[in-house]
């Protein structure tokens, strides 16, 4: 008789904590929930579902405007660098020319007269003048080439103004969220590193230099 | 200037960067001018060939300018070279990192022909006076 007895208190008295388990969780969960629910109305309340959402639409747009903006200007320093390396031995060869030219009729008015003399030099300068003509020509084609390679400007420039708009937007809403949710003191991380690469705005920074007379001073100035 | 057959080496991860700078030791009378990408690739080309002057970048993958001139100077075979940093790197301390690591001369991008000529010149004289 007792077994049955012990059995159905048994049962009881573990089907208690069961249920009390059972209610933690489900509070639990329900409080999750909430935390979620506030946390999605708080964001959309200051517009961030948007912002997160536009930012991640963004952000990779970004990334294929600078890597645009990066292979135009590549693009440009070799056209203008091949430009350069086709038009300098033009240039050498004009220079060359004129210099053998003005030896030649040197040599001829110094030297006693000869009909055959003056004859060949005026054929050595007419075929001069014929090369000159032609390598003035063939520099005056690589210096235009050199002005329209400086079309990216124009392009990487429009590119740039949209990044920048975008990278304003992104900041002052960033800033605004720091605003509102910002713990009283915010530590701010100094960046000491050696690797900045160029400086975008040198006025006004104690710790830059801004041209070369700068850093002449400087090595100067502790004896180097 | 200096012996025209001085062998140069330009480092810099930048290849329009060496374009430019080759073009400009040729037009100051160096014609004798190799490349290298890195510091790992400078130190790997300075080891294996005869060179007498370095003109390096700072900023570069690998090993960077400043490590680069620090293991020249760290090695007996190197350490006399004169190296010349061209770089973008604009922090006084940049500049006084690279005086202590023994840096010959230091060049802040964007930089002008007279401003690599009259260095180079100026590390010339330099050496010459230690030398005689």
């Amino acid at each position: 008789m007792e077994s049955p007895f012990s059995e159905s208190t048994g049962s009881i008295a573990g089907a208690v904590p069961v249920s009390q388990e059972a209610c933690e969780q489900s509070e639990m969960l329900a409080r999750v929930g909430q935390m979620t629910r506030n946390l999605h109305d708080n964001l959309r309340e200051l517009g961030l579902d948007k912002v997160l959402e536009k930012a991640s639409i963004d952000m990779p747009d970004v990334r294929d405007r600078l890597n645009y903006v990066a292979r135009m200007t590549e693009q440009a320093a070799q056209r203008v660098l091949n430009a350069t390396d086709t038009a300098i031995p033009l240039q050498e060869r004009i220079d060359a020319g004129a210099g053998e030219v003005l030896k030649g009729w040197k040599n001829t008015f110094n030297a006693p007269f000869s009909e055959a003399g003056y004859r060949d030099m005026a054929t050595l300068t007419m075929q001069c003048l014929v090369d000159m003509q032609h390598d003035s020509n063939a520099t005056k084609q690589q210096l235009l080439d050199i002005m329209m390679a400086q079309d990216f400007q124009d392009l990487t420039g429009q590119v740039i103004r949209k990044v920048t708009d975008l990278a304003h937007n992104l900041e002052s809403q960033l800033v605004q969220f720091l605003i509102d949710y910002a713990p009283s003191e915010v530590k701010r991380e100094t960046d000491n590193s050696l690797i900045n690469g160029p400086q975008i705005n040198p006025e006004g920074k104690s710790d830059v230099v801004a041209d070369q007379g700068q850093v002449d001073d400087l090595l100067d100035s502790l004896g180097f | 200037m200096a012996d025209p057959n001085t062998k140069f080496l330009v480092v810099d991860d930048f290849s329009t960067m060496r374009r430019i700078v080759r073009n400009l030791l040729k037009e100051l009378g160096y014609s004798n001018v190799e490349e290298a990408e890195d510091g790992v690739d400078g130190l790997a080309k300075l080891r294996a060939g005869n060179f007498d002057f370095v003109v390096s970048d700072w900023n570069m993958p690998n090993m960077d300018g400043l490590t680069m001139l620090q293991t020249i100077r760290a090695d007996p075979a190197l350490a006399k070279l004169p190296v010349l940093m061209v770089t973008a790197e604009a922090k006084k301390e940049n500049i006084i990192a690279a005086a202590q690591a023994g840096a010959n001369g230091y060049v802040v991008k964007p930089f002008t022909a007279a401003t690599l000529d009259e260095k180079l010149v100026k590390i010339f004289e330099k050496l010459e006076k230690a030398g005689g």
